[in-house]
């Protein structure tokens, strides 16, 4: 029995004591729960013990001793929570530490090829054509004569035929069968697949092969060349396009400079030089100490190429005192090899995976 | 073409520094690929293109270097005493073929053989010349001077002093200063004496009228001879020199008569002879001179800019035209020029190709890639996301199957052929090149071309897909290494067909391809057409490559495939209900196909049935021999509520029935 207030409260600080001194070592959840029996127990837990005895107190001091006891009460239930959340915490770490991993180990890094240089040359280049509205047309890589050289302003014995030295082919039948020299053959097939209207805007990437083998040339290399045609067409688009296209590829702080040149198909001839982007134009290795790699080569359409197309179609429709238009073309593999700085094109075709796993792809 | 700059000098003024004179140059197409410093002097290496044969001597490049400073030419000294005898007494000159060479000029000199004086042989040893003797240095010195080739012969070596110019008798024979017997053909052409002939035209001299220290009188040749036989007489000899790749591209048909003029204004300068009166010029087949119209339309039209009148006459009277549009007077060194598209383009040259402004023309009509050329991209993207890297070969491979398109001159012997196939010859000798470096696994595909010869058309060209599954990939550390095997690679067609939109695949067992082990590899089919195979090498051919484990490969033909852009992905409304499944554990034939097994439960179970798949597969342990056990799941889903477990039975016991009928044993049933 309570004797009085002070009697009380000095049990309660007992009571206090004993507790923080059971939950102390209380170690898990086990523990615990025989803390909260011992001392909150319904039935005979040390509080229920104390308020049961308080029978002997005025009203006044039972009211104010009932109130002190629901405080223990709540104290004791917010202790014994705290240490619960405590102990589940810690449990929750070991066992994270339990399950803790070397991070630095390799990961399972998903397989994962490559794309080939070229093909990402190639298709860097067709996409800065297709955004300015050209097709991709791409012909037989065996041609004859006329469509890879006389309807090109070369007829027999013309001596820019010894620039492209060239693979002959031999089938029963046709006797002047080659593999195309370069993919100009693919713009005179266009002309006469798509005779109307005379407008024209494409681009021909595709495999080309001449007789010649060392460290720069290929004897299968890989070109994109490039036809515009239509009315009023003239240098000034042949430049302006050129530009914009050598920008975007290679980013605007490079200069372009055009010079004369001579191609049996074109007339004016005009080759693209751009800025070395190796040296910035200072002169090094790559660019001959020059400053300036030769990229391109294009022109106005010889209007013998737009009469020979006629010629063959059988009416007029490329009419050169109508139409005018330019061409152009460029070595993808030579664009690679810039980009990248690869020293030998040989490389391009040898499906070494030491050289394609260099690739982002 | 390399080109002193103090001889440069003497032709026309320059002073810009040498360097500023190489990029004008190479701005108006003489392309100067390189300056050599010499002491006091330099040399410019000059590319000239083959059209302009004119550029390819002094006087030429001195031309344009005028026209570029707004200068003129420095007249050339051509002046000189004749003494003796008239020529023509002394020499007869006649033509025999005039498509050959339509003129002919000569002189007659007296002349002192002995060595050149040091100014000349300095000169054409910077050049990179070996100086001979005065006359034959002096004949050099002219062709680099003037461009034109001159010959001299032994006045003394010419049977009868009459030279004739005639083709050649098939089978004649006539060796030429480098002491090389040549057998000659009817389309050779000669400059003969009465009988024999002398020199091969317009390509070398002979040996018999050679001159030498005891030669006193020369006869000199200076000829214009018609370009296409020069070429087809010298590429037929295989021979090239310094008077054929002139003359073959065309030389000045004034030519000849400047050229011996300065030669004998030379010849009297060094004090090494006379020259006897009058020129001996047999001309039968006179040049018709060419005059142009150029209208300034047309000019702007092709240029896309005005080039003020007076700019071009300026332009185009210092290149030596005359007169004006429509008369426009062709010199007789431009044969490169006949049209009025010429015209504009030396107009163009000389206003200044990067003084011309830059437009984009405008676009009339979208572009953009053909279905085939998307869904190539596409397939590249799927591939190379399975992991397997792109490989690009030769099309030119050592064997290939029948039908296939060989080519007359090969750049190598082991190389004759266009292939039929990318597989082999193609990705087997990538993988024998990456096994030599010790490469474990091999992933690889390309995607190009096969050639097969079609009777008298161009060779059909098909697209194909080719692959190559070799090893194991990098293995984790986590993880047990699993080699490629034939699944791998039908399992790769499977990819493709559902990111393609293609058919489903089926796989026909057998041997396609010799190059295939015919117990694992199969036919390919989609959409009821055969599009390819896919297998393990055969043993044998591993072996042979040095392989510890089995290579897959396929081949795919994309032509079809990718013709056509699949149609667009229909949505179906997603269920309601989650579906639910069954596991059938079938024992049968091990030569039973599993996809026969798979058709026989699609045939019996029914409208609820949504998938069937072979989820395991085992045989051995206490199975009998020749028996395999397979688990088969099926999977039962209605869209708009939950199935029944009657229902799935019913389906479930009508599909173990079917089973059964085919001779498959049912476990745990
Ligand atoms: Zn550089």
């Amino acid at each position: 029995m309570a004797d009085s207030l002070e009697d009380l409260k000095a049990r309660v600080r007992a009571l206090k004591a004993d507790f923080e001194a059971a939950l102390g070592p209380a170690g898990d959840a086990t523990g615990l729960q025989s803390v909260r029996d011992r001392f909150l127990g319904r039935k005979a837990g040390a509080v229920t013990a104390l308020l049961k005895s308080l029978g002997g107190l005025a009203d006044d001091a039972r009211r104010e001793a009932g109130r002190e006891l629901n405080e223990l009460k709540d104290d004791l239930e917010a202790k014994l929570e705290a240490a619960k959340t405590s102990l589940e915490a810690k449990a929750g770490a070991l066992r994270l530490e339990r399950e803790s991993l070397d991070v630095t180990l390799p990961g399972r890094v998903p397989a994962r090829g490559r794309r080939h240089p070229l093909v990402s040359t190639r298709e860097a280049l067709e996409d800065v054509f297709l955004s300015m509205g050209y097709e991709v047309y791409d012909g037989p890589e065996v041609e004859d004569d006329f469509h890879c050289f006389e309807a090109l302003n070369m007829p027999p014995d013309h001596p820019a035929r010894d620039m492209q030295d060239t693979f002959y082919v031999d089938v029963p039948g046709p006797s002047d069968l080659l593999l195309r020299t370069h993919t100009s053959s693919g713009q005179i097939r266009y002309m006469l697949e798509n005779a109307h209207p005379p407008e024209v805007r494409i681009i021909c990437p595709g495999k080309v092969y001449r007789r010649d083998n060392d460290i720069t040339h290929s004897p299968m290399f890989q070109q994109i060349e490039g036809l515009v045609v239509g009315r009023g067409i003239s240098v000034s688009d042949l430049k302006g396009t050129i530009e914009a296209f050598l920008h975007r590829l290679f980013g605007e702080k490079y200069p372009v400079r055009f010079r004369c040149s001579y191609f049996p198909y074109t007339e004016p001839s005009v080759e693209a030089d751009l800025s070395c982007i190796v040296c910035d134009g200072k002169g090094c290795r790559v660019c001959k100490q020059t400053g300036w790699i030769e990229i391109l080569g294009s022109g106005m359409v010889d209007p013998a190429v737009f009469e020979k197309v006629n010629e063959h179609l059988g009416r007029v429709v490329y009419d050169p005192e109508e139409v005018t238009g330019f061409a152009f073309g460029l070595g993808i593999d030579r664009v690679a090899m810039i980009r990248h700085g690869i020293d030998d094109i040989r490389l391009f075709y040898g499906g070494d995976l030491r050289f394609l796993e260099q690739f982002r792809g | 073409m390399r080109i002193l700059l103090s001889w440069l000098r003497e032709h026309v003024e320059v002073t810009v520094p040498v360097e500023t004179l190489a990029a004008d140059l190479t701005e108006v197409g003489l392309a100067v690929d390189g300056i050599e410093n010499i002491p006091g002097d330099a040399v410019l290496d000059i590319d000239v293109t083959t059209n302009r044969v004119d550029c390819m001597n002094v006087r030429g490049v001195a031309r344009e270097v005028a026209v570029l400073y707004k200068t003129s030419l420095k007249p050339l000294d051509v002046t000189f005493a004749e003494t003796g005898a008239l020529a023509s007494t002394a020499l007869t000159v006649a033509i025999d073929a005039p498509d050959l060479c339509p003129r002919f000029c000569a002189r007659v000199l007296d002349v002192k053989m002995g060595p050149s004086p040091p100014w000349l042989r300095e000169r054409l040893e910077a050049l990179g010349q070996r100086s001979i003797s005065n006359i034959v240095d002096l004949t050099n010195y002219v062709m680099l001077e003037l461009g034109q080739p001159t010959h001299a012969f032994d006045l003394a070596k010419i049977p009868g002093a009459a030279l004739r110019v005639r083709w050649a008798r098939e089978g004649e024979s006539l060796q030429t200063l480098d002491g090389v017997e040549r057998k000659l053909k009817a389309s050779h052409g000669v400059v003969s004496g009465p009988e024999i002939g002398l020199a091969l035209a317009g390509i070398m001299g002979g040996a018999s009228s050679e001159i030498g220290d005891g030669t006193r009188t020369v006869a000199l040749e200076a000829a214009y001879w018609d370009p296409l036989s020069i070429r087809r007489g010298a590429r037929a000899l295989g021979m090239h020199t310094e008077a054929s790749h002139r003359f073959e591209r065309g030389a000045d048909p004034e030519g000849p008569v400047t050229a011996l003029a300065r030669f004998a204004h030379l010849l009297q300068k060094i004090g090494a002879g006379t020259t006897r009166p009058g020129l001996i010029d047999v001309h039968p087949a006179p040049r018709r001179t060419a005059r142009l119209a150029l209208r300034p339309e047309r000019q702007r039209a092709v240029l896309g800019v005005d080039v003020p009148d007076a700019q071009r006459r300026q332009i185009l009277a210092g290149l030596g035209f005359k007169g004006e549009t429509p008369a426009i007077e062709v010199p007789s060194w431009r044969g490169d020029v006949s049209r009025e598209i010429d015209l504009v383009e030396e107009v163009g040259r000389h206003y200044g190709i990067n003084k011309i402004p830059s437009t984009l023309p405008p676009a009339r009509r979208p572009g953009g890639l053909r279905p085939a050329q998307v869904l190539e991209r596409r397939l590249r993207d799927v591939l190379v996301g399975a992991g397997l890297s792109e490989v690009v070969s030769y099309s030119f491979v050592s064997r290939a199957d029948a039908g296939a398109v060989r080519l007359s001159n090969p750049l190598a012997d082991n190389q004759p052929v266009l292939r039929t196939s990318l597989v082999d010859p193609g990705l087997t000798d990538v993988l024998r090149l990456n096994l030599s470096h010790g490469r474990r696994d091999v992933r690889i595909f390309e995607i190009g071309r096969v050639y097969q010869v079609r009777e008298g058309q161009l060779p059909r060209e098909d697209s194909r897909l080719a692959f190559l599954l070799s090893g194991t990939p990098a293995r984790h550390w986590s993880e047990k290494a699993r080699p490629a095997d034939f699944f791998d690679g039908s399992g790769l067609v499977e990819l493709l067909a559902s990111a393609m939109g293609w058919s489903r695949p089926v796989f026909e067992k057998g041997n396609p391809e010799p190059i295939l082990h015919s117990g694992r590899s199969a036919a390919v089919r989609t959409g009821g057409q055969q599009v390819g195979w896919v297998g393990a090498l055969q043993p044998e051919f591993s072996k042979d490559l040095g392989l510890r484990q089995e290579a897959i490969v396929g081949e795919l033909v994309l032509s079809e495939l990718i013709a056509k852009a699949p149609a667009a992905e229909r949505f179906a409304t997603l269920p309601t209900q989650p579906g639910t499944s069954r596991d059938l554990s079938v024992v049968c034939d091990r030569g039973l196909p599993a996809r026969d097994i798979e058709s026989t439960v699609r045939g019996a179970a029914g409208r609820l049935l949504r998938d069937v798949m072979v989820s395991d597969r085992f045989e051995g342990g206490s199975l009998p021999a020749g028996k395999v056990s397979l688990t088969v799941t099926l999977r039962y889903q209605e869209k708009e509520r939950t199935l029944t477990s009657e229902e799935v039975q019913e389906s479930v016991s009508a599909v173990v029935t079917a089973l059964k009928g085919r001779g498959a044993e049912i476990r745990g049933e």
